[in-house]
């Protein structure tokens, strides 16, 4: 009983893993907030539309990895899935993150490759490039600080020339 | 203490007491209002716009310290203006008599006593003019100082009303305070 039990799991497994996705293309979008001023995280999102040569079920799963945070993809369409996640502003870098998309089977043998090795890496199946230009936290010096400062410059200078005069 | 009518000075006498007194002319005493007027309504924008202050009702706060602090503001200029008058005389004595004197040399027909009458004249005018400038510039460059500096910084935490109703009389009021000390 056990034993057919087992080949019956087996086949299952099998059958899913025949269904993994073969030539993948993909069309991607992102966004990443670029105005700091007005949040506490900023946000990245990736949205992308999966096109493969044959036919996937409804419930294909999709993980992902950004910079060894593990995410999983929602999917929010008929093959289109989005990724997303949030940074604290100041840990936000700029330029390009790499999102490593992974179907179930190769998430599976990441999870296993890392438990031996931790910085262990699979070939995801695909690899989206997120680039987030930096965002904008605010002015270097803030406009009161400025204006502090040149009107004490003023003053300074209203006050030197007036003890001259008096002199 | 205006000289005017005053038949028994002569016009020497009141130029040097023009020259010594305190007051000021209409005109310049016009400049000194309209000065400090606009100089006290300025903060208006800063509370209404930075400070986010409510302007429908604190209209009557502004009218009352605006015009409070016109008026002590007119009051600052109008002591270190002469604070400052006599001390300028003395700075531009030479030059203003060298240059006079070399205005009125062709002049023949005129006495002496009515070249050193115009000489005097024109110093007053030119101590005069420079003393009020100055005295605008000084007090306004402390007052919108004092205000910046207490509005943003010490009186922060207070509500925007009690922060420009207390930094704008504590900026005239500091202004005033001084000017009418002795340096």
């Amino acid at each position: 009983m056990v034993t057919k039990y087992t080949i019956c799991l087996l086949a299952l497994a099998s059958a899913a893993f025949a269904q993994s996705c073969t030539n993948p293309q993909v069309e991607a979008s992102s966004f990443t907030s670029l105005d700091a001023t007005v949040v506490t995280q900023i946000a990245y999102i990736t949205e992308f539309t999966l096109k493969c040569d044959n036919p996937l079920p409804e419930n294909y799963a999709l993980y992902a990895e950004v910079d060894g945070k593990p995410l999983s993809a929602a999917r929010i369409a008929e093959n289109k899935y989005q990724v997303s996640w949030t940074e604290e502003p100041a840990k936000a870098r700029s330029g390009v993150h790499e999102v490593h998309i992974l179907d179930e089977e190769g998430w599976a043998s990441l999870r296993r490759a890392r438990r031996a090795d931790p910085k262990a890496t699979v070939a995801p199946l695909i690899a989206i490039q997120l680039h987030h230009p930096g965002s904008y936290s605010g002015p270097w010096v803030n406009s009161e600080v400025l204006a502090t400062a040149i009107s004490i410059l003023v003053a300074y200078t209203a006050l030197r020339n007036k003890s001259k005069i008096l002199a | 203490m205006s000289s005017k009518g005053n038949k028994a000075f002569t016009k020497e006498e009141e130029l040097l007491l023009q020259d010594f007194s305190r007051n000021v002319s209409t005109k310049s005493s016009a400049l000194f209002y309209g000065n400090a007027f606009i100089v006290s309504a300025i903060p208006i924008w800063l509370f209404w716009r930075v400070h986010a202050l409510e302007v429908s009702p604190s209209l009557a706060w502004f009218a009352m310290v605006t015009t409070a602090s016109t008026w002590l503001l007119a009051l600052a200029y109008r002591n270190t203006k002469f604070q400052l008058k006599h001390r300028v005389a003395v700075r531009r004595q030479d030059a203003v008599a060298r240059e006079m004197a070399r205005e009125l040399a062709d002049d023949r027909k005129m006495s002496r006593k009515e070249k050193d009458e115009r000489i005097l004249w024109k110093k007053n005018e030119v101590a005069d003019y420079e003393a009020t400038t100055y005295s605008i510039f000084y007090n306004n460059a402390l007052f919108l100082t004092i205000v910046i500096l207490s509005s943003f910084y010490l009186l922060r935490s207070f509500t925007p009303t009690v922060n420009y109703i207390v930094s704008l009389t504590v900026a005239s009021g500091l202004l005033a305070l001084l000017s009418t000390g002795t340096k």
